[in-house]
């Protein structure tokens, strides 16, 4: 089926992989088939047996992906959103008296709309803290730090921005100080190395649809201390049914119901490309592709460039003269070239960088080429030298 | 484009259908976004008729003419002269009342000054009804 109204003489040019990455390694999508070609034999609920028990590989491969001691300390969920809620919500619920948190302006809807709500439920309080030079800075955070402050929620890797942040020392002083600290990595997760035993971070959140090449619903995060978070979900697990409460054994503890075996093998898969490609040549590629691009709109008339050396393959621009989401249209249906137009789901950058018009962004995955890079650039150009026409 | 382009030219108006509806959401603005496919490609000539009722925007030297017309609390539209595909947005607030209005823009297109006039009365009304809700 052809996506409608694109123009299909032209190729299809996939420049939205901070959203979703596209196309997934043909080894992904086997594995996928592989999945659904047999029956579910899960250890402990069914009498099959010699099936491969996807849950398991995918944590031991999480684990040493993220180098984290703890494989079972790896929850899969939907989705990062879905770890995020299952975290804030379960930390809220743990502690049982109103606390302060901190988030930053660089955050998703994920981190800000949970946030926001239990703000407005009373049952924190939140200060947000300001980015500046597309960073927030350990310097920052500890301004609004009060005694009361329990909780720091924050992104490894702004989704418009680009930006890495320094988790390393805000994590060690938010440990000494006894301060949870939850990271979002679903903008990190598969681009850069992360050491997860290194950091004495209290949950580190990825998802499996960007990066780590899995499809959509797969999600999770890594929590050392499992204490720290409520149990908000309760069901089955194929373990220890005759008790009426949740077990509190990891992963039990956070996964119930029938996992998403699919997408778990996908994520699987995933995670085995990016180790056979390798993770530092892939984000050499990257670094190159988000280079070239960068410097081929520095110097494009008209064109609002709001970082020009970004940490991630992602790059948010405007065109002077036209509305981003009109851009973004011209670039779909002209050219075929997809984009991701908006406010991203993060209002507190637009704020900052647009006055909450929303830009354009471009974000690159391995399977994007420089001829695909100056394809876009050149498309670009072309529309911004005739938007006046 | 001017109105007095439309008013003398002698173009014989054929009126536009819907095929189809490909494609529905809530945008960020909370407008309702609808794709629609026409029976037949968009042509200039439906932009000057356009024009008489709202803002149009052409930009004819991009690889594929694009333009946007836009109607303040009614609709905006964006697609491509020659292109059969079309994105209609329907404004959050009124969006129940403007919910026909492109279906209207295709109806008069086809009938000249008593379209135009026409159109312009069924567009009054709507504005009336706004006025109260307001």
């Amino acid at each position: 089926m052809d996506i409608a109204g694109q123009d299909t003489q032209a190729p299809l040019i996939y420049l939205n992989n901070a959203a979703t990455t596209w196309p997934k390694p043909p080894e992904v999508l086997d594995e996928v088939a592989a999945c659904l070609r047999t029956p579910v034999h899960e250890p402990g609920r069914t009498t099959g047996n010699g099936s491969a028990d996807y849950p398991s590989a995918a944590r031991e491969a999480l684990a040493a992906f993220f180098h984290a001691g703890k494989p079972e300390h790896f929850i899969f969920t939907q989705n990062a959103t879905d770890a995020l809620n299952l975290l804030i919500h379960g930390f809220v619920r743990r502690t049982g008296v109103p606390f302060h948190a901190i988030t930053t302006e660089l955050e998703h809807n994920s981190v800000l709309r949970p946030l926001t709500t239990l703000e407005q439920d009373s049952a924190i309080s939140l200060s947000v803290v300001p980015f500046a030079g597309n960073r927030v800075s350990l310097a920052a955070i500890k301004q609004v730090i009060r005694p009361d402050t329990r909780l720091v929620v924050m992104t490894h890797g702004s989704n418009v921005l680009g930006s890495v942040q320094e988790i390393k020392p805000i994590a060690e002083y938010l440990r000494t100080n006894d301060i949870f600290f939850i990271v979002d990595g679903a903008q990190t997760a598969g681009h850069i190395p992360i050491s997860l035993s290194d950091i004495p971070i209290g949950a580190f959140v990825f998802t499996g649809h960007k990066a780590l090449f899995g499809i959509p619903g797969t999600g999770g995060f890594y929590i050392p201390e499992p204490d720290a978070i409520a149990i908000t979900r309760q069901g089955g697990t194929g373990t220890d049914s005759q008790t009426l409460t949740q077990p509190s054994d990891m992963p039990m503890r956070f996964e119930t119901g029938t996992p998403n075996y699919p997408g778990i093998a996908s994520l699987f898969a995933g995670l085995g490309f990016i180790n056979t490609v390798g993770l530092e040549e892939i984000e050499r590629k990257e670094r190159d592709l988000t280079g070239y691009f960068v410097r081929e709109l520095q110097h494009m008339p008209g064109i609002m460039l709001y970082t020009t050396a970004p940490d991630l393959p992602v790059v948010s621009f405007n065109i002077n003269s036209i509305d981003n989401h009109e851009a973004g249209f011209i670039l779909a249906r002209a050219y075929n070239i997809i984009t991701r137009t908006g406010l991203h789901c993060a209002p507190l950058v637009h704020e900052r960088i647009d006055g909450s018009k929303g830009c354009i962004r471009v974000s690159f995955s391995w399977f994007n080429s420089l001829d695909e890079c100056a394809a876009a650039a050149d498309a670009i150009r072309e529309v911004s030298q005739n938007a006046d026409s | 484009m001017s109105v007095l382009l439309l008013q003398t030219q002698s173009v014989r108006y054929r009126r536009m259908r819907i095929l189809k509806s490909v494609q529905t959401k809530v945008c960020v603005d909370g407008s309702l976004m609808k794709e629609y496919v026409l029976d037949e490609p968009l042509t200039e000539g439906f932009l000057i008729f356009l024009e008489l009722f709202g803002t149009v925007r052409f930009l004819k030297h991009l690889k594929k003419p694009y333009f946007s017309f836009e109607k303040d609390l009614f609709i905006s539209v964006k697609g491509f002269v020659g292109d059969s595909n079309v994105e209609v947005r329907y404004k959050k607030e009124f969006q129940d009342l403007v919910g026909d209005y492109f279906y209207l823009l295709l109806y008069y297109y086809d009938q000249g000054e008593r379209g135009i006039s026409q159109l312009k009365g069924q567009e009054d009304s709507i504005r009336q009804r706004m006025k109260i809700r307001l």
